[in-house]
């Protein structure tokens, strides 16, 4: 039997990878650890490579035969164990480096929401190949039997399984949202928190509340005063300045919120202030945002003295739209 | 001794102000927005980024699409930064619009939705916030907000657009 080698690339949502699988006489074993049924990824990797596929529920394997292991874990044990053991593991979940065993998940031995589109033959031309000669081969009508009803006969028998698949599949994406969004507030929302709070009670306690009160409360008490801070704010040559992290932004906008709070700005200006402080909204930004984009680097070269100006304008524009729109909000 | 006793006291007194605000954001903000991101963040994955970016590719073809559903979606499902890739679906000429007009509305968009820009939620918030202290409902000024974050995302668009193909010469 001779033996091919894959490339599997993680999913959209996936983590990790890319894998090379490379089976060797001793090492031809794809072991599929997904429950009840055998995964079609594990199926297609099996087909690919030329290995043995074997199904971890029902039998065992020595590690050292394993080429690839095939899991669908939400992100407990099984995406980490095969890690661990240095074994290539395949996750049909879209699950990154988390669990208990998060430290030994990464990117060399693992990749995760794997479909089967995500495989592909290492040596691309060969591949292409040789799904033409075999699709050229005339089926006899026996195979075409045989193959209609192995798959009815999978469909009934998997029916309850399928349901039970079905679930934990969004019980799966429901766990890994919940993870997603704590993760976000220990990451982002807490750190900012901690600092603008630490940073506020200084400012409250030591008097320079004060001081801000008196300076830059009149300002954002009138059109013109917030029309001149989106226009030092959508300067070109400070805006990629103030951008990093909206942190300038968020700060600001937290200390006119006391300010609201105290009743030194009247709560009308909230709205056309919003866009006041916010002029230089990912000027900081352009050229990865651009690359995220996939720009060409000419793009990338005239884009960014575009967006730059631009701002000049519509930063203070977007004031006059919002304080147009605040009349009759409180 | 007395003096140095006081000077301690009055520092710690910062950082017991600081911590006050700190506790009230965190029992306040949240706990609303840990179960709001969780239900936004399983829509998409229940959706998926396949399907999302089928269905964003048809509001590219006029301005006035693109400029506002358009990255509007691309915040929704795909969030701040990665919304910025659906960017390649569109001509090369209209990518550095296309930017602005999706960091015009990162913000806009986390009064209604905060997990679109979970990270920099405090640009609103903290506006929003002092609204409340001062005892004011939110409810009007998220709304507003997001529809003049559309309305700021189609002229940023539109005016970088022309300002860039005057730039390159390029043709309309």
């Amino acid at each position: 039997m001779a033996y091919r080698n894959i490339k599997i690339t993680k999913g959209a949502d996936g983590f990790g990878g890319p894998l090379i699988i490379e089976p060797t006489e001793t090492r031809n074993k794809v072991l599929c650890v997904t429950g009840q049924t055998i995964s079609p990824v594990a199926k297609k990797i099996a087909e690919m490579t030329g290995c043995e596929l074997v199904d971890g529920f029902s039998t065992t394997v020595p590690d050292e035969q394993v080429a690839v292991a095939v899991v669908n874990c939400g992100g407990t044990a099984r995406c980490g164990v095969y890690p661990r053991k240095k074994i290539l593991t395949v996750n049909v979940e879209p699950v990154g480096a988390v669990g208990p065993l998060a430290q030994y998940i990464t990117p060399d031995l693992y990749v995760s929401d794997v479909k089967e589109s995500n495989l592909s033959y290492t040596d691309e031309s060969a591949a292409s190949a040789a799904t033409v000669s075999a699709d050229n081969q005339p089926k006899t009508k026996e195979e075409a039997k045989q193959e209609v009803a192995a798959a009815q006969e999978g469909q009934k028998q998997n029916l309850v399984t399928r349901i039970g698949v079905g679930v934990g599949h969004v019980v799966n994406k429901f766990f890994a949202a919940g993870r997603d969004s704590i993760d976000m507030v220990i990451r982002n929302i807490l750190p900012f928190m901690a600092f603008t709070s630490t940073l506020l009670g200084i400012i409250q306690a030591s008097g320079l509340g004060n001081v801000i009160a008196n300076t830059i409360s009149p300002f954002c008490s009138t059109l013109p005063g917030m029309i001149l801070i989106s226009f030092i704010c959508g300067l070109p040559f400070l805006s990629p300045i103030l951008g990093p992290g909206a942190v300038i932004a968020q700060v600001v906008g937290t200390l006119l919120g006391a300010e609201i709070a105290k009743g030194n700005i009247p709560a009308q200006y909230a709205l056309p202030a919003l866009f006041a402080i916010n002029a230089q909204v990912g000027c900081d930004f352009i050229p990865v945002g651009l690359s995220l984009a996939e720009a060409e680097p000419e793009t990338i070269e005239m884009g960014v003295p575009a967006v730059l100006y631009s701002r000049v304008i519509t930063g203070p524009l977007a004031v006059v739209v919002a304080y147009l729109f605040s009349f009759g909000l409180f | 001794m007395d003096i140095i006793t006081n000077i301690a006291q009055g520092f710690i007194g910062w950082f017991t102000t600081g911590g006050e605000t700190f506790t009230g954001w965190v029992t306040n903000i949240i706990p609303q927005i840990v179960c709001l991101l969780t239900f936004m963040n399983s829509i998409i994955k229940l959706v998926g980024e396949e399907k999302v970016e089928r269905t964003a590719q048809k509001f590219t073809k006029y301005a006035l699409l693109r400029y506002t559903i358009f990255p509007m979606l691309a915040l929704l499902f795909l969030a701040n930064p990665m919304g910025y890739s659906l960017g390649r679906f569109l001509d090369e000429k209209y990518k550095p619009a296309y930017f602005d007009a999706f960091a015009a509305f990162a913000h806009p968009v986390t009064g209604l939705f905060p997990h679109a820009n979970a990270g920099e939620l405090f640009v609103y918030m903290g506006i929003a916030q002092g609204l409340q202290q001062a005892g004011y409902e939110l409810g009007g000024l998220a709304v507003r907000y997001f529809i003049v974050g559309l309305i700021v995302a189609l002229f940023r668009g539109v005016i970088t657009e022309k300002i860039y193909f005057h730039l390159t010469k390029a043709d309309d």
